[in-house]
């Protein structure tokens, strides 16, 4: 099947993010497909390449990034929840002259529409918050 | 918005949205009413439904330019003007919490909770926040 | 139409009271995170237990040493039939 999964929760603040990422390598382990990941509101901070964590920690960020590599996902920051959180891209770094890039560059910054496509394009959306 | 969705024209599905969240507070209100918007803006069928806390964004004479933020009322006063024209609320939510029909906005419809079940069931999709 | 209903906040957040007033007959739920103590909760669950079928993320009930309070109505499950799960219901609505 093909899944859409909407990520609400930043990492670390609650146990929902893990949780998603969990789910997410799961259903790619089970044979299904990834559609999109699609991370909105305080779910963006979840895109920062700009993250340690102390050594007995997993670390969420990294974790992401390796599953987004290793299956090629397409996944989807949502530009409004981003910029305001300090999550930009190269392109929004330049527009708004910030000269400074905090998002992986596995990540899209893109809008809404993005989720609307999922939706539209999935036979599962399974949202974490 | 420019984006494009990727699906085919005519592809339209029925996406309901549960917003629990009291206005202000916290920012699930807000993110709720985004998403909605943002699938009317691509034409699908959006049903709004105000349950538990939710109900409070629909109070009359809101006010919340002190706590800089823009009234949460406003914009829901003109959903249908955004092409979101099913919009109703939980009447047990509003018992529970001593509000009446004519403590809300105009335009809002009063359901029971049957009525919310099957518009569940109907729908392709559920956010519920 | 069924749907999968997933709950990930403890009792105190009354989220299965809201639930449990929209559960459709073919409907289950999956208690997942905090949402797990419901499954100790036996007042609370008493009222969807005869209604629907109730799930339980292993993972989750393990990490908080609920393994033997967990109601023996409740089907415990890992990652991999969450997702299964996922499938065979038509939908899912995630209360969190």
């Amino acid at each position: 099947m093909k899944f859409s999964i909407v990520i609400y929760a930043a990492p670390y603040s609650s146990e929902a993010a893990a949780t998603a990422l969990r789910f997410s390598q799961a259903a790619l382990k089970n044979g299904h497909e990834v559609y999109r990941l699609f991370f909105f509101g305080d779910g963006v901070h979840n895109a920062s390449r700009l993250t340690v964590v102390s050594q007995d920690e997993k670390n969420i960020q990294q974790q992401w990034q390796q599953l987004i590599d290793e299956h090629k996902l397409d996944c989807v920051v949502c530009v409004s929840s981003a910029i305001k959180r300090g999550i930009v891209d190269k392109t929004e770094s330049t527009r708004y002259e910030m000269n400074a890039v905090s998002a992986h560059e596995n990540f899209e910054v893109a809008g809404l529409g993005q989720l609307i496509d999922a939706t539209l394009n999935s036979d599962r959306v399974v949202n974490f918050g | 918005m420019t984006e494009e969705l990727s699906s085919k024209p005519g592809n339209k599905k029925s996406i309901a949205f549960i917003t629990r969240a009291a206005p202000y507070g916290r920012g699930n209100s807000k993110l709720c009413l985004e998403m909605a918007l943002a699938c009317a803006v691509f034409e699908q069928e959006v049903n709004y439904i105000f349950l538990d806390d939710g109900v409070y964004q629909l109070l009359r004479n809101q006010n919340a330019s002190d706590i800089d933020s823009n009234s949460l009322g406003d914009t829901l006063e003109a959903l249908e003007l955004y092409g979101i024209e099913n919009v109703c609320v939980d009447e047990n939510s509003l018992r529970k919490r001593n509000l009446k029909a004519e403590d809300l906005l105009d335009n809002i419809k009063l359901v029971d909770q049957n009525t919310i079940s099957s518009l569940l069931t109907q729908s392709d999709c559920v956010f519920n926040l | 139409m069924s749907i999968l209903h997933t709950i990930s906040r403890s009792p105190s957040s009354d989220l299965l009271k809201s639930c449990a007033g929209l559960l459709g007959e073919d409907d289950g739920i999956l208690f997942i995170e905090d949402g797990i103590y419901y499954c100790a909760d036996n007042s609370s669950l008493s009222e969807v237990a005869t209604k629907v079928k109730l799930y339980a993320l292993k993972e989750d009930i393990e990490a908080r040493g609920m393994q033997s309070r967990s109601s023996a109505d409740i089907d415990l499950i890992d990652y991999a039939r969450f997702v299964e799960i996922c499938c065979d219901y038509d939908k899912v609505v995630s209360w969190f």
